[in-house]
């Protein structure tokens, strides 16, 4: 599968960017278009909630907004890295512990599956498994399966090697696959 | 089995299944990727079909008022961000915490959410504004997945970009060339955008061709109020205007024979019951 949004090709993306750090809305907007929907399926399979889910894009978003002036080297490691850290500050803030069976119970509670269709049902599944993986596996099983990115872009996002991320993805898959079972 | 000889095992492992990942995102089975390598067939079967099932996931879908209130936010920071740029004395006052706070109550008291996208949605690009309306635009459209739903769309937003174009224009005398291509960019895409069922295509062709010919219609009456370089832009608008009429005469001429008329102009058929129509030539903003 590839990439399941219109991509930017990197040249527009340059030209967007430097207008995007004058502030052009123009600029911002095509980028919000494009990224926008990539960074809440990447934020949605990190947390447990929707609506944190929700919230974090939003604080994400702002983030970028403060920061582009700044921003260097591959927009798109760039900003997975924003959201993947303010992922971890939103565990952090919260004081979640990695506590599966209070995660389980909490989404329970909060979730009525009994009349979800099935593919839905299987996103569930899914994103309650990974949130038992580690961190890094998260990441590479998102990045790669769910937002449809490769290997060797995955390796820049993360700053790892192809090896590595190659590594983690099988460890991740057999992980899961057992979690699912 | 020593360590050393389980880890260059699982290196191997590791780069078939990542071998055999790429093949099935090239259109491979899963049966034909483990006929290559039958010895690992047992443990790759199960990863790769949770490979695949997990590409096949639905995207989750953020509540729509939720983007708008993202989408809010972001226009408001770029516009804080453009303001900052351009300060003023008024621009330092604004920047003080107690002022910076009052002004913010007195704004979501007066607005709110949704009053600040509505008092945005009739904002021009000198406006403070207008970046809320322009992203909200943006992502409303990425919201629509109906075909016909994002046409509606793109003609809405080609209107928009007229009226504005039009109210700069009485504002300041000079003609915003950036409007003037997104207007006609807009158009285009309306007609690329949609798949059109067979029933509506008449109705939406008409329709299309009658935005086509007002928006015609005002550039005729903005060009005796532009300079001399400006008219020539103006010109070349008004003669992409007249060149998708002619080929959307063309295209409902067909519609209503249900024949094509030359291989070269007919519009694409997609499926039975739907069309996807395309321009041809002498229709694009070139500039």
């Amino acid at each position: 599968m590839q990439n399941k949004y219109q991509e930017i090709h990197s040249n527009e993306l340059e030209e967007l960017l430097n207008s995007a750090r004058e502030y052009d809305p123009r600029a911002i907007a095509r980028i919000c278009e494009h990224f926008l929907p990539k960074i809440y399926q990447y934020v949605f399979y990190r947390v447990n909630g929707r609506e944190d889910a929700e919230d974090l894009m939003n604080e994400i978003c702002l983030r970028v907004i403060n920061s582009i002036r700044n921003q260097q080297g591959s927009f798109t490691a760039w900003i997975f890295r924003i959201a993947s850290n303010m992922v971890t500050d939103y565990y952090r803030r919260r004081a979640v512990r990695r506590n599966v069976e209070l995660r389980e119970n909490t989404i329970e509670a909060v979730e009525d599956k009994s009349n979800m269709p099935d593919k839905l049902l299987i996103q569930e599944e899914v994103k309650q498994a990974l949130l038992h993986l580690t961190e890094e596996q998260q990441q590479v099983i998102i990045l790669k399966f769910i937002e449809g990115y490769e290997n060797d872009e995955i390796a820049v996002m993360l700053g790892k090697s192809v090896g590595a991320i190659r590594a983690l993805q099988f460890r991740a898959l057999t992980s899961l696959r057992n979690l699912l079972r | 089995m020593p360590p050393y000889r389980k880890r260059m095992m699982d290196r191997e492992l590791e780069k078939i299944l990542d071998d055999c990942i790429s093949e099935l995102r090239k259109g491979k089975s899963i049966e034909e990727c483990l006929a290559q390598y039958p010895e690992y067939g047992l443990q790759l079967k199960p990863l790769l079909e949770l490979a695949q099932a997990m590409e096949r996931l639905p995207a989750p879908e953020p509540a729509p008022e939720m983007i708008s209130a993202t989408l809010v936010s972001v226009g408001q920071e770029i516009a804080r961000h453009r303001k900052k740029k351009n300060r003023s004395v008024f621009g330092i006052l604004f920047q003080q915490p107690r002022f910076a706070w009052a002004l913010s109550v007195v704004f979501t008291m007066l607005f709110g959410l949704a009053g600040i996208t509505t008092v945005a949605s009739g904002s021009t690009p000198s406006d403070f504004l207008y970046p809320v309306k322009l992203v909200t635009e943006k992502i409303q459209f990425l919201l629509t997945s109906d075909g016909e739903k994002r046409a509606e769309l793109r003609i809405t937003f080609s209107d928009r970009r007229l009226k504005e174009m039009k109210s700069l224009l009485e504002r300041s005398g000079t003609l915003d060339t950036t409007l003037l291509r997104e207007m006609l960019d807009e158009a285009k895409l309306a007609l690329g955008e949609s798949k059109v069922s067979r029933e509506t295509a008449p109705v939406f062709l008409s329709k299309l061709n009658h935005f086509n010919a007002y928006q015609r219609d005002v550039l005729e009456h903005i060009r005796s109020q532009v300079d001399t370089t400006q008219r020539e832009l103006v010109d070349e608008a008004i003669e992409i205007c007249d060149m998708r009429s002619s080929w959307m005469r063309r295209m409902m001429d067909e519609e209503m024979e249900q024949r094509p008329i030359d291989p070269q102009a007919s519009p694409r058929r997609e499926k039975r019951g739907s069309t996807r129509y395309e321009w041809g030539p002498g229709c694009d903003w070139m500039r």
